[in-house]
């Protein structure tokens, strides 16, 4: 079986991603904005004689101007080896596409050219004639549409077709003049019998040093023809800037392919009714409105969280019933204490705990895939671009810190977009401001367990607003000290509004969920049975037979007063007064109350003490000093700690402390209510501020390390989270203090 | 006349691009070409940003870019 290897390239947002997709049946990201896809992506298809490997890269406008990702598909196109391009156009913009067409084809590589989004085409009355289309450029040209899935076949079968037969030069004509220079060089070098060692052609070689190719130039300088070459050329160019007057190679080549694409548009394009862009215009004469576009976003984003909470409370409830009702059910039949211990209160306390966020993470999931779908996402870069440039930021900053919304991982990948070294760094450095999906639980418990039920969604859209306002200041401070530099232009394409498929929708949020519950089911399961046994061992039988004996001492009292009281009331007045038979009893009834107060509060002692000298009770011990300025007591420093490896087990591993230490307090057995009556507000509320800010994951920030290329940096990030995050929940807790 | 001072809906041609390298090249494959037709479609509060259309697409600009952009109204 042969394997083909095929490079799809195109501008950004054309549907490269959603061709490979429709053609191999993969799940490759796709969206409605240009620097979805950041780094190349494989799918594959087999057939019979064949295996075709499609490499997705990264849509670029040209090969000369490159942010990183863009650098990723001109490396890849450059130096990998692969078999052919397939150049994927949107056939609702053929002339701009056509611009990059030029330049591949200067590549002279086997090529085919995919006219896609061909269903819109038709809606908006563009006829594109692709058989004049492949005899003008030596190249096939099909119209296709990913979306409905027309042509993929013959496409397929095009690209077998090209494959198996040798490469046929595409026809790239240039101006008369600059041809007539090009014959000049090509002549030159025919007449000397140059051949070049890596299977260039002379013609190749003379646009590349007329184009002023650095590559191509670093080539022929190794050969001693080139001091003869060198005069021929620098007469070709002055001669081609006469012509062209105008003295920039860049200009020039733009000027050739831009007239190249004009004359080719013209020989194949028929517009018929020009009704297109309507919609998108009346759309955006609302959303990008100078003054109601950022309430509108601000509204949009208020909704989101509101329907975060409140939506996912309902399902919340059951889920976490049932985890209840699981632990009980289960407990019931296991004998063995150890046992029961580990499976009620570790793993379905520990998994059960982050489970029931489900729901609020699919809500949150399936509003960032609207707004990566639908093209809103450009928008709201547009008008927060000059919001976030005064606290030095770039309005492209907004897609990698809106994907940190849901998770850092990809969020630091999505900043390859920003050309500026300086501008990457910075937003990378305050994506751990954007709250992740996997804190998202921390905050609904916290919101739930502390504020009404009515604010809880503002306080969760609140706790978001703060983070973001302080990822800015952060900026604002990090400009002005470490990332000092020139701005980077604004210049971003705004692509037309697009109603994404139910399907994708669907995909994406199962998908994520389905990665949530694996995570739950795996790592999330490891870790509360880790914390749970270290949390219960080792067991300290001399603790816990002191306070059985006092509790059972208590007990007995207890029981005596009852009986007494039952048998001959006034005999329990043995104390100072002399009391009349009312107050008696009722004194009697008070003592016993206390009484029973004391055992709980001695039983709950004794599982604290218990606790305290486990393996984590004394790790926690180690941490407490550094956390206790903050308010946390031992569990809420090793439950930050925890977090380290995934926000998630924040959550988990306060599950399971609560849960172990909860056998008293029966009547309250949610998390919610357990962690309610067992911090003090200002506690809550530093912790929530630490949670915040404080370092996104370890698999985050080695992401971190690998895309900002250095140690030093990430040294920066872990110091830099970790004190913001220390100083600010300081403030909070102390000032909160002074007012509770 | 720069594009900056195009008022709302009003079409021009571009006559000439001053910004540098990179930047002149982005502008050149995004289809700002000299001899274009754009229309200012949109522009934000503060004057930070504006939105132009070309062709068959739409472009978001920052004032700063805009003012490199040499127009001629049509
Ligand atoms: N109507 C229609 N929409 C399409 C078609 N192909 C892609 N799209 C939409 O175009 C948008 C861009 O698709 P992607 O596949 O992400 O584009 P891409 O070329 O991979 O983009 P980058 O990775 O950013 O370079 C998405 O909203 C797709 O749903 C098509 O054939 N018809
Ligand atoms: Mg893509």
């Amino acid at each position: 079986m042969k394997k083909i290897v095929i490079a799809l390239v195109g501008q950004p947002n054309v549907g490269k991603s959603h061709l490979a997709n429709a053609i191999s049946g993969s799940n490759l990201k796709i969206g409605n904005f240009a620097g979805v896809t950041v780094e190349k992506a494989t799918a594959h298809l087999s057939t019979e004689d064949f295996s075709i490997e499609f490499i997705d890269l990264p849509g670029l406008y040209s090969l000369e101007d490159f942010s990183a990702d863009e650098k990723v598909t001109k490396d890849f196109l450059l130096t990998a080896e692969y078999d052919l391009i397939l150049n994927v156009l949107d056939s609702t913009n053929l002339e701009r596409n056509l611009m990059l067409t030029t330049e591949l084809m200067e590549l002279q590589k086997k090529m085919i050219i995919a006219l896609n989004m061909d269903d819109e085409a038709i809606k908006e009355g563009i006829d594109i004639n692709a058989d004049a289309m492949s005899k003008i450029l030596s190249i096939p040209c099909i119209r296709v549409s990913s979306k409905t899935k027309t042509n993929i076949d013959l496409l397929v079968e095009k690209i077998l077709h090209v494959n198996k037969n040798p490469l046929v030069a595409p026809k790239m004509i240039y101006s008369d003049e600059v041809e007539e220079q090009l014959q000049t060089i090509v002549k030159f070098l025919d007449d000397k019998h140059f051949h070049a060692t890596n299977a260039l052609t002379n013609r190749q070689i003379a646009v590349g040093l007329l184009w002023q190719k650095k590559e191509m130039y670093a080539y022929m300088h190794e050969h001693p023809l080139y001091v003869e070459l060198q005069p021929i050329l620098n007469n070709a160019l002055g001669h081609v800037y006469m012509y062209c007057q105008c003295e920039e190679i860049e200009e020039v080549i733009n000027r050739q392919h831009s007239a190249f694409s004009t004359g080719l548009c013209a020989e194949v394009l028929r517009v018929t009714n020009a009704k297109s862009k309507n919609f998108t215009q009346a759309i955006d004469a609302v959303l990008i409105h100078k003054l109601f576009g950022i309430p509108i976003f601000i509204f949009l984003m208020w909704g989101l969280f509101q329907l975060t909470f409140s939506l996912g409370e309902i399902p919340m409830g059951w889920i976490e019933d049932s985890f209840g009702w699981l632990g009980d059910t289960v407990g019931e039949t296991i004998s063995n204490e150890a046992l029961k211990s580990l499976i009620v209160d570790g793993i379905i306390a520990g998994v059960g705990s982050v489970i029931m966020f489900l729901p609020n993470i699919m809500i949150l999931f399936l509003g960032i895939a609207l707004l990566e779908t639908t093209g809103y996402m450009s928008r709201a870069a547009f008008l927060l671009d000059g919001f976030f440039h005064k606290f030095g930021l770039h309005g492209k900053s907004f897609v990698p810190l809106v994907t940190g919304f849901g998770c850092s991982v990809p969020a630091y990948m999505a900043a390859r977009t920003l050309k500026n070294k300086k501008d990457r760094l910075l937003t990378m450095f305050i994506i751990g401001f954007m709250s992740c999906g996997a804190r998202l639980p921390v905050f609904v418990l916290f919101s739930g367990a502390f504020f009404e039920e009515e604010m809880a969604g503002n306080v969760l859209f609140g706790i978001y607003i703060t983070g973001a306002l302080l990822g800015l200041i952060a900026a604002k401070i990090l400009r002005v000290t470490a990332f000092k530099g020139e701005d980077e232009p604004f210049v971003m394409e705004m692509p037309k509004y697009r109603l994404p498929s139910l399907k994708l929708l669907w995909f994406v949020v199962y998908s994520k969920s389905a990665m949530y519950i694996k995570k739950a089911g795996t790592f999330i399961l490891l870790a509360s049975m880790l914390i749970w046994f270290i949390s219960s061992y080792p067991q300290n039988s001399l603790i816990e037979e002191e306070y059985t004996t006092k509790i059972e001492a208590l007990q007995a009292q207890l029981d005596d007063a009852a009986s007494a009281e039952t048998v001959a009331p006034n005999k329990e007045a043995t104390e100072e007064t002399k009391p009349t038979e009312e107050t008696t009893a009722e004194l009697s009834a008070q003592d016993s109350g206390s009484l029973e107060d004391t055992i709980a509060a001695l039983e709950n002692e004794k599982h604290e003490k218990l606790m305290e000298n486990t393996y984590l009770g004394l790790m926690g011990k180690v941490v407490e000093p550094f956390f206790a300025p903050l308010g946390f007591d031992w569990k809420m420093g090793v439950a930050t700690i925890s977090g380290l490896a995934a926000k998630e087990v924040i959550v988990s591993t306060l599950g399971v402390l609560y849960s172990l230490g909860d056998e008293v307090t029966e009547e309250d057995n949610s998390l919610r209510e357990i962690i309610a009556s067992n911090m003090n507000f200002a506690s809550a509320m530093a912790f929530i501020v630490f949670v915040m800010i404080y370092l996104p994951c370890l698999a985050a920030t080695a992401v971190f390390y690998k895309e900002a290329e250095s140690l030093k940096y990430t040294v920066y990030l872990v110091l830099f989270t970790f004190i913001t995050a220390w100083v600010l929940a300081f403030i909070t807790y102390r000032t909160l203090l002074l007012f509770t | 006349m720069d594009l900056s001072q195009i008022t709302k809906n009003q079409k021009a041609h571009i006559t000439h691009i001053y910004a540098q390298h990179s930047l002149k090249k982005r502008l050149f494959s995004l289809g700002l070409g000299v001899g274009k037709e754009v229309e200012v479609v949109e522009t934000s509060l503060q004057k930070n940003t504006i939105k132009i259309t070309l062709g068959f697409s739409a472009v978001a600009l920052r004032f700063d870019e805009a003012k490199l952009i040499e127009v001629e109204v049509a």
